[in-house]
């Protein structure tokens, strides 16, 4: 699990990414097997971010969430860098094609 | 066309014979992909950083200085923590009815011990950093990531010498992590086993390869013969990564109950169902899968709670080895896996039939 109180994580707030909507293709590990599973999630980032160990490995806050599993019991996600997908930056690089 | 359609880009980079790729989670199977000419990966998302280790020293004392890859399963993404207790307690009494009827119905018997997934704790950030710490540390020629993206390990790999493969199941999640420079795409289609997307093996690869430049796509998802092999490289991938075709194989470890079911299953007999984790994943059916997939059924709970709920079924077929109950993860191509051949075999089968594909679309390749 993803908190800014694990050791040696480093919080902050990145502007440039709050109140932006995106999108996560998230997923994990499934605990007890040696399966995987994968979920989506959709919603506003906050702007917090962790940064854990080195090299730093971001991880950014979405909230407001419009898409989760059924049933997502929390507000929130924590969403790693690489997987998350800023939507307004999406629909900009694809206006050319409609 | 070149003379030798199997001599792709892909096995340039790894030095190997063979443009196939075994992701297993058997040490077994994986040196004797190896040492007949291909390539493989071990699983080794849930194993301890220190049997990571282990495992990495076993298999190189195996393989006379061959590359070989270790997979790890990255998250991407994690709800707010949580203890087993305040997890436990939000599972909704109308699920935990269900799963208790299914027990019922079917006999499940307890698990012989605590249930794994009580006592393990969970794969959570620290330990996915952990055992990345190993793979660098080992100098692991192929570090692969099952899920999450790799992008932030890039550099630190590439320091070593390592390369950086990512699975992918979207094209964009491909065009993310080629611009970070990962130096192989595992473009996963939905036929695959365990966690998959949505779209198809036929139009991801295609679609990521479109994309990819000089990158290596290797195509994964029901890939389990010579003729799916073939049909990669022509849609452009640079080789296959195949993991249902080793669980039957002969050095394979699976329970020899799971090897006999995946030898009589079709592609009809998985499904891609979130009733085991709450989370998509294809399997093979069982009563679980399918009594969860029932009109009566209530809502599958997301995860982690319906794997609190699954975890007893699960250890309690296992420990028992009911076959009646049992399931793996098995890809929609584990129809064509028919008999418990060597992992060697396996492989040389599959390139004779690629070879043999190629020369019945373009004549002679000699």
């Amino acid at each position: 699990m993803i908190s800014p109180d694990d050791a040696g994580a480093v919080p902050g707030v990145d502007a440039a990414v709050s109140g932006r909507r995106a999108e996560c293709d998230g997923g994990h590990a499934i605990a007890g097997s040696h399966l995987a599973g994968r979920q989506e999630f959709a919603g506003t980032l906050t702007g917090d971010f962790v940064d854990s160990g080195d090299p730093p490995w971001r991880w950014y806050l979405l909230g407001e969430l419009t898409r989760a599993p059924t049933g997502y019991p929390h507000d929130t996600v924590w969403c790693e860098s690489g997987s998350v997908f800023i939507v307004d930056d999406y629909e900009r690089q694809t206006d050319f094609m409609v | 066309m070149p003379k030798d359609p199997l001599r792709t880009k892909l096995v340039d980079l790894l030095g190997i014979e063979y443009p196939v790729i075994a992701f297993t989670h058997c040490k077994d199977v994986a040196v004797a992909v190896l040492n007949a000419g291909g390539f493989a990966v071990l699983g080794e998302a849930m194993h301890t950083p220190d049997d990571i280790a282990a495992d990495i020293a076993w298999i190189r004392d195996r393989i006379g200085g061959k590359a070989f890859g270790i997979d790890l399963v990255l998250p991407a993404s994690a709800p707010p923590s949580g203890s087993l207790d305040e997890l436990e307690s939000k599972i909704p009494d109308t699920q935990r009815e269900f799963a208790r009827q299914i027990k019922e119905k079917y006999n499940v018997p307890d698990p012989k011990g605590p249930i794994d997934l009580h006592t393990w704790g969970g794969l959570n950030q620290e330990l996915a950093r952990a055992q990345l710490e190993v793979l660098l540390d080992e100098r692991v020629p192929v570090i692969a990531s099952g899920l999450g993206s790799p992008a932030f390990v890039l550099d630190a790999a590439h320091a070593r010498d390592m390369l950086v493969f990512g699975l992918v199941g979207k094209a964009r999640q491909a065009r993310r992590q080629i611009d970070a420079g990962v130096d192989a795409i595992i473009a996963q289609g939905y036929d695959a086993a365990g966690h998959t997307g949505s779209v198809g093996t036929f139009s991801i690869v295609a679609e990521v390869a479109a994309m990819a430049d000089d990158t290596p796509i290797i195509a994964a998802g029901g890939v389990t013969t010579g003729r799916h092999l073939a049909a990669a490289l022509c849609l452009g991938a640079a080789g296959v990564w195949t993991g249902t075709l080793w669980l039957a194989s002969r050095e394979s470890d699976a329970d020899m109950i799971i090897k006999q079911r995946l030898l009589a299953a079709t592609a009809d007999d998985t499904t891609y169902s979130t009733s085991i984790s709450g989370m998509t994943m294809r399997v093979l059916k069982c009563p679980w899968t399918e009594e969860w997939s029932t009109p009566e059924a209530p809502d599958v709970l997301p995860a982690p709670y319906q794997m609190l709920l699954s975890a007893d079924y699960l250890q309690g077929a296992n420990d028992h080895r009911r076959e009646d109950l049992m399931t793996e993860a098995a890809g929609q191509g584990v129809g064509f896996v028919t008999s418990m051949k060597p992992a060697r075999q396996i492989l040389l089968d599959m390139v004779e039939e690629a070879l043999d594909t190629f020369e019945r679309l373009v004549g002679d390749l000699a």
